[in-house]
């Protein structure tokens, strides 16, 4: 591999950004919260829509925030979205309605929101689905030593 | 009408009909935000409402025009507020039940009884209390008596939509049958209004959340309406409000103002006296409000909006609120100057303006020609 070919995650600076006032402010929260979270393990939230944010403001918090490595979509009456943001454990989460209007937003400071883990209620109600799955696969096409006949 | 298993928890009846906890924790989230709870609320509520069993909610209509109802239920596809029916096991409706007669009675007879002191009883239309309640029976019964009955094993109340929190229509001049709010009669238990003709689906929703959750209605204001939604008017949060503030303003309905979205205060907006979550929350999941639509607004989750003049009569004329009624949180604002408007429209303005409204009515026909 050259050396154009590793991929570089570019570091939002902060002090270049020119950032508003309120943006600051609710970043000096996150900082916060991030200390928390490291010293004592307690999850930190901000509601972003509770917030008097100009468009300005929305759009000056994502750049600094940047977009992470992780961005997961799921369909609940209407798309949300989790992303993990450039800052490692602040997570950006977004909620839409059917009409695809935007219903809540939210930045999470945790290692892992709940929206992303599963619930072991749900791992137990899906496993007499699989083993049916598999008991049907079995009876349909027998196994034989790592290939299944046609 | 309501589910027959009633051990099975709230989170046990939304697998059972194919929804997630995912599909329940995006509900709670978004419901705690609109009650601008704090953020992480909606974790709590989700385990909370998860782990109880669904709350019995007996649901009684009087003079009311179902439009509240239809509010709550109707929707195109499934809706976060729908949600709540899975919440909720509404034990008796009358209008959504398929019992009827004295089957539909005793169903409500013996939900009361099995959740004595702990249901909520939601009411939605005024109740008549002239010439002894004749003008709404059921059953033999009149309203009041019906009211009276049903709130008495209720942990709570919520008087949904403008006539069972203020009278609404019923209660206006000249109030032929003697309609009265829910709140003038349960005077026992906590009533909470959630005014508007009809209420926003997810207001009712939250209020309801709310009370599952935290044990107790929401904080609410000097008309016992939820804060969290009510708080602010809807002038403060439209999006005409630019307009308003640079003295822009359609003087009728298809003139280049009302073509480019100009304010409607001319057109009588009431906006500036009527707190709801209308500019926000908007209708039908967020589509539009009557302004967005390009119609004043009615003030229709305030007390006599009805009897507050013409709909199309500016603020200005002085009408608003019941004769002889004042409400200093309104006229605070009715006598103050809007900025924009070239001519103070003071107290004094308004007091010409009801003259020469009288000098109009008072003249003899002939002379009008």
């Amino acid at each position: 591999m050259n050396l154009s070919e590793i991929p570089i995650r570019v570091e939002p600076n902060l002090a270049e950004e020119g950032l508003g006032g309120g943006v600051k402010a609710l970043l000096h929260e996150v900082l916060t919260m991030l200390e928390r979270l490291v010293s004592t393990g307690t999850e930190g939230a901000v509601d972003l829509r509770s917030l008097p944010m100009t468009p300005d403001d929305w759009q000056g918090l994502y750049a600094a925030l940047g977009e992470g490595g992780v961005d997961a979509v799921f369909e609940s009456n209407g798309r949300s979205r989790v992303r993990e943001t450039a800052v490692p454990g602040v997570w950006w989460i977004e909620h839409r309605d059917a009409d695809d209007n935007v219903v809540a937003s939210f930045l999470e400071v945790t290692t892992v929101p709940p929206l992303l883990t599963t619930d072991l209620v749900d791992v137990r109600a899906g496993i007499p689905r699989l083993r049916a799955m598999l008991t049907q696969a079995g009876a349909q096409a027998p196994f034989h030593g790592g290939q299944y006949d046609g | 009408m309501a589910d027959s298993d009633s051990t099975q928890t709230v989170g046990e009846a939304l697998r059972a009909q194919g929804i997630s906890r995912r599909d329940f924790l995006k509900f709670c989230t978004v419901t705690a935000s609109l009650m601008a709870m704090p953020p992480l609320a909606g974790r709590a509520m989700a385990k909370q409402l998860a782990s109880m069993k669904r709350s019995s909610v007996i649901y009684v209509s009087f003079q009311e025009c179902t439009g509240c109802l239809e509010s709550l239920t109707r929707s195109f596809s499934p809706t976060v507020e729908n949600l709540i029916f899975n919440v909720i096991s509404l034990d008796y409706d009358d209008t959504l039940m398929a019992a009827a007669g004295e089957a539909a009675e005793n169903a409500r007879e013996a939900a009361m009884q099995k959740n004595w002191g702990k249901y909520v009883l939601i009411v939605d239309g005024a109740v008549p209390t002239g010439d002894g309640g004749v003008y709404h029976t059921a059953a033999g019964k009149s309203a009041e008596q019906i009211l009276a009955h049903v709130a008495k094993g209720a942990a709570a109340v919520v008087s949904i939509g403008t006539c069972a929190s203020f009278g609404g229509l019923p209660i206006a001049a000249p109030n032929p049958t003697g309609a009265v709010p829910v709140s003038d009669l349960v005077t026992d238990k906590p009533v909470v209004n959630i005014s508007g003709c009809p209420p926003i689906p997810a207001v009712v929703t939250g209020t309801l959340v709310h009370y599952y959750t935290q044990g107790r209605l929401p904080d609410l204001d000097s008309y016992g309406r939820p804060l969290a939604f009510y708080g602010n008017n809807i002038h403060d949060r439209c999006y005409r409000r630019p307009f308003y503030d640079k003295g822009q303003f359609a003087k009728t309905f298809d003139d280049e103002g009302a073509r480019n979205g100009w304010c409607l205060w001319e057109l009588g907006c009431k906006g500036p006296v009527t707190y709801n979550a209308c500019a926000t929350l908007k209708w039908n999941q967020g589509t539009s409000f009557p302004i967005q639509s390009g119609h004043p607004c009615l003030g229709c989750a305030e007390p006599g909006f009805w009897d507050g003049g013409s709909f199309y009569a500016p603020l200005a004329t002085g009408k608003w609120g019941r004769a002889g009624e004042t409400r200093p949180r309104d006229m605070a604002f009715v006598a103050g100057a809007p900025a924009g408007i070239g001519a103070v429209v003071g107290v004094g303005a308004a007091g010409w303006a009801r003259m020469r409204r009288k000098h109009l009515e008072d003249k003899p026909r002939e002379e009008e020609d």
